[in-house]
C-alpha cells in the first residue's frame, strides 16, 4: 500500500505556481486533481501519452475497413449500376469521411475506459472526492523510508504556495 | 517593448524592383498578346492579395471576438496587412478599363442575345457592379482603420474600454465580410463564367481567404522572429499558428469536395460545363495540384507535432500554400477567360509584382507602429509561458 501527501487548493493559479515551487525544491509532483482542464499542466509534470497515436491507428484501419466494405458490397457482391455512376464511385468519400471519424472517435474512447479501468458502476478510487466540486489537489509520492527533514520541508513548501489542507491518502488510484 | 520593425534600405529597393519587374510584365503582356490575358492576371494578383489582407483582418477579428489571449503579441501583424485595402482598391479601379476584356455579361449586344444573362442582369450591370465595389471597399477600410486606431490609442492610454470597443467593431466587421466578401467573389470571379453558378463557390473562397491569410501571417510571424523582434515566440504559439492552417485546410478540402462531388453527382450538363476545362481539358495538370497543395500536403504534414511546432518546417509549409493559392485562383479565373492554358513571364512578373508591392505596404506599415501592442489586458498572458 502507497501513501501520498495531497495539498488541497482553492484556486487553480495556486496550483499552477505551487507545481513550479515544488520542482524547483527538487519534489517529484505524481499527479494533480482539478475540477476542470489546467492548460498547461500536463507539460509542467511532463506527462506523455501515446493515445492520439492510437486514434490515428484507428482512424487508418477505419478508413481501409470502410472502403472494403463499400467496395465488396457494391462492386463485388452486388454490382448495380444506378444514375450511370461507375461501381466505384467518389460518393465512397462521404462514408468514409464519417466512418472514420466515428471508428477512431468510438475506439479511442473504449480505449481510454480499458486502460484506466472505468466501467459503467464502477467505485470511485479518488484521493479527495472534492476534486470533483470545487478543490484542487497536488499528489506526492510518500515512500516508506522518508526521512523527517524531507517530510517537513514537503509540507512547509506546500503551506507557502497556498494549500488551504494537507491530507494523507492510502487510496490507490489508476495514474 | 516599443520596438518597431526597422526597414533597411536594400528591402526598400528589393521589393521597388520586384515592383518595376512586375510592372514590365504586364507591359509586356499588353503589347505582344491580346489585352485578356493581362488582364487576367492583373484580376488574379489583385484578388490574391486582397483576399490575404481580408483574411488576415478577419483572423484579427476573430482574435477579439473570441477574447483569446495567445495571439495578442502578434496582431499587429494583421493590422498591418488590413493597409494593403487602400492600395488594392486603387488596383481594382485600374481593373474597370479590362471589364469589357474580362466580363461576357459587361457587352450589351452580348445581353441582348442570351436570356440568361438578361435574367441576370439587374445583378450583373456595370453600375451596380461599380457601387457593389466602392460600398465593399469602403465598409472594409473603415472598419480596419477603427480597430488599428483603437488599438493604437490603447498602447497610449490603456483600460479596458478600447478591449471592449475593439470586440465590438471586430463582431461589425465579422458580418460584413462574410456578406460583402461573398458577393465580392460573385462579382469579380464567379460571373467570369456568367452562365454558371454554385452556392458553394463563395464559401470556398471565403475558407480560402481566411486560409491563406492566416498562412501568411504565421510566416511574417516567423520572419519577424527571425529578425529577432518576437523574442516570447515559444513552440505553443508556433502550434497555435499551425493548429490555424492545419484545421483550415481541413475546411477547405471540405469545401473542394463539397462543390465538386454535389456537382459530379447530380451531373447536369449546365453545372459540369464548369470541371469540364478544369479536369479533362487543357487546365487537367494544375486540377488535383490545388487539391494537392491546399489539402493533402498541409493536413498530413502539420500532423507531425514536430514539424506542427518547427518555425522552419512551418515557414516552408506555408511557401508551398503561397503557390497553392494562385494555383486555386488561377484555376477560377483563367478557365473562365482564357482558351488556352500557359504559365510564363506575364504570370510569373505580375506575381512576382504584386508580391513586392504587398510586402512592401505591410513592412512600411509594420514600422509605423510598436511591433508588439503596449497596454492590451491579455498581453502578459500572450508574452509569458501560461498561455
Amino acid at each position: 500500500m502507497r501513501t501520498n501527501i495531497l495539498g488541497v487548493y482553492d484556486d487553480e493559479h495556486d496550483v499552477m505556481h505551487a507545481v513550479d515551487k515544488l520542482q524547483e525544491g527538487g519534489i517529484v509532483v505524481a499527479d494533480v486533481f482539478s475540477p476542470f482542464p489546467l492548460h498547461g499542466i500536463w507539460d509542467k509534470l511532463k506527462q506523455t501519452t501515446y493515445l492520439p497515436y492510437a486514434t490515428f491507428a484507428y482512424g487508418l484501419v477505419g478508413g481501409i475497413a470502410t472502403f472494403a466494405l463499400l467496395y465488396w458490397t457494391s462492386v463485388i457482391n452486388y454490382p448495380l449500376k444506378f444514375g450511370g455512376k461507375p461501381l466505384n464511385t467518389l460518393s465512397f468519400i462521404i462514408i468514409m469521411f464519417v466512418l472514420t471519424i466515428l471508428i477512431g472517435t468510438v475506439f479511442t474512447a473504449l480505449t481510454f475506459f480499458i486502460r484506466q479501468k472505468l466501467y459503467p458502476g464502477k467505485e470511485v478510487e479518488m484521493p479527495d472526492v472534492r476534486t470533483v466540486d470545487d478543490k484542487f489537489v497536488i499528489v506526492i509520492e510518500k515512500p516508506e523510508d522518508i526521512d523527517d527533514v524531507e517530510l517537513r520541508k514537503i509540507k512547509s513548501l506546500l503551506t507557502e504556495t497556498g494549500a488551504v489542507e494537507i491530507n494523507e491518502s492510502d487510496v490507490e488510484y489508476e495514474a | 517593448m516599443d520596438k518597431k520593425v526597422q526597414l533597411s534600405g536594400k528591402f526598400k529597393i528589393a521589393m521597388i524592383v520586384l515592383i518595376v519587374v512586375g510592372l514590365i510584365s504586364v507591359a509586356i503582356g499588353f503589347l505582344t498578346e491580346d489585352g485578356e490575358r493581362a488582364w487576367a492576371n492583373l484580376l488574379l494578383n489583385n484578388y490574391y492579395f486582397l483576399s490575404i489582407a481580408l483574411g488576415a483582418t478577419f483572423w484579427l477579428a476573430i482574435q477579439a471576438v473570441t477574447q483569446s489571449g495567445w495571439s495578442i503579441a502578434y496582431i499587429r501583424v494583421p493590422q498591418a496587412m488590413s493597409n494593403y485595402f487602400i492600395v488594392s482598391m486603387l488596383l481594382f479601379a485600374v481593373m474597370f478599363l479590362g471589364v469589357h476584356d474580362l466580363y461576357h455579361w459587361s457587352h450589351a449586344d452580348a445581353v441582348a442575345a442570351d436570356p440568361i444573362l438578361q435574367h441576370k442582369s439587374p445583378y450583373l450591370n456595370i453600375p451596380f457592379f461599380t457601387i457593389r465595389y466602392v460600398v465593399f471597399f469602403a465598409l472594409w477600410i473603415l472598419l480596419s482603420l477603427r480597430i488599428k486606431k483603437l488599438s493604437l490609442q490603447e498602447d497610449k492610454i490603456g483600460g479596458i474600454s478600447f478591449f471592449n470597443k475593439i470586440e465590438m467593431t471586430s463582431k461589425i466587421f465579422i458580418f460584413v465580410f462574410a456578406v460583402s466578401f461573398s458577393l465580392f467573389s460573385i462579382d469579380w470571379l464567379m460571373s467570369l463564367d456568367a452562365h454558371w453558378y454554385s452556392t458553394i463557390y463563395v464559401v470556398k473562397k471565403f475558407i480560402m481567404a481566411f486560409f491563406h491569410g492566416a498562412s501568411v501571417i504565421t510566416a511574417i510571424v516567423i520572419i519577424l522572429y527571425k529578425l529577432g523582434y518576437f523574442p516570447m515566440l515559444t513552440k505553443k504559439h508556433l502550434h497555435d499558428f499551425s493548429r490555424y492552417i492545419w484545421a483550415l485546410s481541413l475546411i477547405w478540402g471540405y469545401m473542394w469536395l463539397s462543390q465538386y462531388l454535389l456537382i459530379w453527382y447530380a451531373n447536369i450538363p449546365e453545372e459540369t460545363i464548369y470541371y469540364i476545362p478544369r479536369e479533362m481539358g487543357e487546365f487537367k495538370s494544375l486540377f488535383y495540384t490545388e487539391l494537392i497543395m491546399n489539402w493533402t500536403f498541409p493536413f498530413f504534414f502539420l500532423m507531425w507535432n514536430r514539424i506542427a511546432k518547427s518555425a522552419n518546417w512551418l515557414l516552408f509549409t506555408v511557401a508551398v500554400l503561397i503557390i497553392g493559392q494562385w494555383v486555386e485562383l488561377y484555376m477560377s479565373i483563367m478557365p473562365g477567360t482564357l482558351d488556352s492554358y500557359g504559365i510564363g513571364i506575364i504570370e510569373i512578373g505580375t506575381f512576382i509584382g504584386s508580391l513586392g508591392l504587398f510586402a512592401l505596404v505591410v513592412g512600411t506599415s509594420l514600422s509605423k507602429m510598436p511591433i508588439i501592442p503596449q497596454n492590451h489586458p491579455y498581453l502578459i498572458e500572450s508574452t509569458t509561458e501560461e498561455h
